[in-house]
């Protein structure tokens, strides 16, 4: 790494001479474009996760060259594919980072990510994750020169435990969680701490763990039935497709307390498999359905449209709009691509106002612990906003990475 | 007690997915020697064939907007013709070949098929509505029977006696079960091994239709990996029950059935998250001290 470094430095210096000797120069290396690294998967099972919010921030970087650039120069892109791929990813990462970007963008998620991130990292080069929600993707993980552009999993669930508390006044829980994933687990652990936080020790009146590949969730039903008192809301920790079928064995079985679940429930195309579904919360990023009180989730939207000529598909995008936005103006306020000064910058960020919402980093934290939601229910078989709502609780380091849980 | 009740209807339900899933793979292992696990993506694919081809994440229905005798036709016809092919074109060129090989061949086709829902349905999972009023629970002196169990409950048994009408009653079936017990000898006495074969890849698939239909009703969610534990889990009910023997593998998956739904129920909070790995114990314990499983096939014991 420090080898690689002195070796940029090396080039930098004699970058230099060159342009002190020869006005021209300067010209020339201004005009050179900032060049964006995608290592994500655009085949395999991930490239669904992936596509949205990386098609949102191309929208993003076509935008800023339209608008003249940064720092008066083209963003150019270099597309890798991951294809699903853990090994992949890490040989993608390091064909990257010898092409020389000023700022690797990888997959949505840490495990699939991490492998390119670790190759950004090393060479000291700024990495992204499109929406990774695991706060490993940072400095305590990757490295000091990771992000991601999500909240921690923690904070999700944080967020629609205060929210049916404060706000929808429920008392008790049940926590369901799909242990297939880390996810879902740091989601149900910021669900569990919240609640005991404001409810008391005793208001999760119940536990019970299952599968996403579970064809039957029957055993967990029958538990809930029969506790002595039903739950005013049940947690559910999971992703589709076993998320939904869950939710649609739950209903089926007439249990109808409201059902507080993860972020990665949102959007509408999983309806299908619960139709009639009512009293369905979550914490979203935005709406895709028209109904966001904000006027920016407009203007991402219009911005999408116009590139691809289609909505996304998914309310994930706007994290990766807003990722390029979040190192852009890192890059304008420090005035240079420069991997440690851009960090330098990013590191201070207190509540910068962009578009996926207010966004924090420290030296210390590179994703974010109480960012506004949009909270959406499911009434009519859609989504529909309710309202922005953020979370008072935060989590606390031992909670984010889980420590003796 | 009532909860006991409960519990155990649970099990039966699952146990009965598990077991015609298992009986599939039996059946086709009887007759050839080969594990298929390539019975995942039949069941993926019949459930993938309800909604029209394409990359959107709520496609409209294809088949599963036709009427429900139509429908359940034609998945039928589309898993059955899938399992021809994959027949055809995959495993009659191995045959005789070591069963190491040959199952090495089938994870090659499983592979195969999952990539391609992959490339005409994307890997997002979908939704479908089918079914939706057979999901509700029905009460029986307290104990809540969901129809989807029900139908399961109900599709495995009518399966399983079908079956032992099939292969004691039908010629194909009599030269089945010869085929089964004896490969050469059965050919030598005028058995057409190609027909035989077919025959029973052609009722892996109606199995595998069955499974699919059942659990797009019970889950309402499609998925590339959607057949993949099913399949796991049978392939363990084959070990168990004893591979080769049909009455094994149906008595196999109910014993997995029960097993799972049994850890769900009284492992403590905290060792429920490893329930598989129990189960997984559970095989390697019959490998170990059992590795026939529990219902010795005669073609099996003659082998060694």
């Amino acid at each position: 790494m420090y080898e690689y470094k002195f070796a940029r430095g090396l080039k930098q210096l004699a970058a230099a001479a060159v342009i002190s000797v020869t006005p021209i120069g300067v010209a020339l290396a201004e005009e050179a474009p900032i060049k964006v690294g995608f290592a994500i998967a655009q085949s395999g099972w991930l490239s669904n996760y992936d596509l949205a919010p990386y098609r949102a921030a191309i929208a993003k970087i076509d935008k800023i060259n339209a608008d003249g650039g940064l720092l008066g120069r083209k963003i150019e892109y270099i597309l890798g594919d991951t294809k699903t791929e853990q090994e992949r990813a890490a040989t993608v990462g390091a064909e990257m980072v010898s092409s020389e970007v000023d700022l690797l963008v990888v997959s949505c998620d840490y495990d699939f990510g991490a492998p390119a991130a670790l190759a950004a990292n090393n060479a000291g080069i700024i990495t992204m994750s499109l929406c990774a929600a695991d706060p490993k993707m940072g400095v305590q993980g990757v490295g000091p020169y990771a992000f991601t552009a999500n909240s921690a999993a923690q904070s999700e669930g944080i967020a629609i435990a205060e929210y049916a508390f404060k706000e929808m006044g429920l008392k008790t829980a049940y926590v369901l969680e799909d242990t297939t994933i880390e996810y879902n687990k740091s989601n149900c652990a910021g669900f569990r701490y919240a609640w005991k936080e404001m409810a008391g020790e005793d208001a999760i009146v119940g536990e019970d763990t299952f599968r996403n590949e579970d064809p039957s969730i029957a055993a967990q039903i029958t538990r809930i039935k029969a506790l002595d008192t039903a739950p005013d809301a049940i947690h559910v920790c999971s992703f589709t497709p076993g998320g939904a079928s869950a939710v649609r064995q739950l209903r089926a079985a007439g249990i109808d307390a409201p059902i507080l679940a993860s972020t990665a429930m949102v959007d509408n195309y999983w309806l299908n498999a619960v139709p009639g579904l009512k009293d369905f919360y979550l914490p979203g990023f935005m709406s895709l359905y028209g109904d966001d009180p904000r006027p920016e989730m407009a203007e991402f939207l219009e911005v999408f449209k116009e590139r691809w000529d289609a909505l996304p598909v998914s309310s994930y995008s706007v994290l990766g709009y807003s990722l390029i936005e979040s190192w852009a103006h890192a890059v304008e306020q420090a005035e240079t691509v420069e991997s440690d000064e851009v960090l330098a910058v990013m590191n201070t960020y207190k509540d910068e106002p962009f578009t996926a919402g207010p966004t924090t980093f420290t030296d210390q934290l590179h994703v974010q612990v109480n960012r506004p939601w949009l909270i959406m229910k499911v009434e009519n078989d859609t989504f529909q906003a309710v309202e922005v709502f953020r979370n008072s609780l935060t989590p606390d380091m031992r909670l984010l990475f889980r420590v003796g849980q | 007690m009532q909860n006991l009740v409960q519990i155990l209807v649970d099990a039966v339900a699952l146990g009965s997915l598990y077991a015609l899933v298992a009986l599939a793979i039996g059946l086709v292992f009887g007759v050839m020697r080969l594990i298929n696990f390539a019975q995942a993506d039949y069941i993926t694919i019949g459930a993938f064939a309800l909604v029209v081809p394409t990359a959107s994440v709520s496609p409209p229905l294809l088949l599963g907007a036709l009427p429900l005798a139509f429908m359940v036709g034609g998945v039928v016809t589309v898993v059955v013709l899938l399992a021809l092919a994959t027949e055809r074109l995959a495993f009659r060129p191995m045959r005789g070949s070591d069963p190491a090989t040959l199952l090495i061949s089938s994870f090659a086709v499983s592979y195969f098929l999952q990539n391609l829902v992959m490339m005409i349905h994307s890997g997002r999972p979908k939704s479908v509505g089918i079914g939706n009023s057979l999901s509700a629970a029905i009460e029986i002196g307290g104990i809540r029977v969901p129809g989807t169990q029900l139908l399961t409950m109900g599709v495995t048994s009518v399966m399983l006696v079908a079956m032992v009408f099939f292969l004691k009653k039908t010629p194909m079936g009599i030269q089945m079960r010869a085929a089964a017990e004896n490969f050469e000898m059965a050919r030598l006495m005028g058995v057409k091994a190609n027909r035989v074969i077919a025959a029973a890849f052609a009722i892996s698939g109606i199995m595998a239709a069955a499974v699919s239909l059942l659990l797009v009703v019970q889950t309402g969610t499609l998925d590339v990996r959607m057949g993949l534990m099913p399949v796991i889990f049978a392939f363990f009910a084959t070990v168990i029950g004893g591979m080769g023997s049909l009455p094994g593998a149906a008595l196999g998956g109910f014993i997995v059935g029960f097993v799972i739904v049994a850890l769900q129920a009284f492992l403590p909070p905290d060792l429920r998250a490893f329930r598989d790995a129990f189960v997984f114990m559970l095989v390697i314990g019959f490998l170990l001290f059992r590795p026939k499983g529990l219902i010795v096939n005669r073609a099996a014991r003659e082998r060694v």
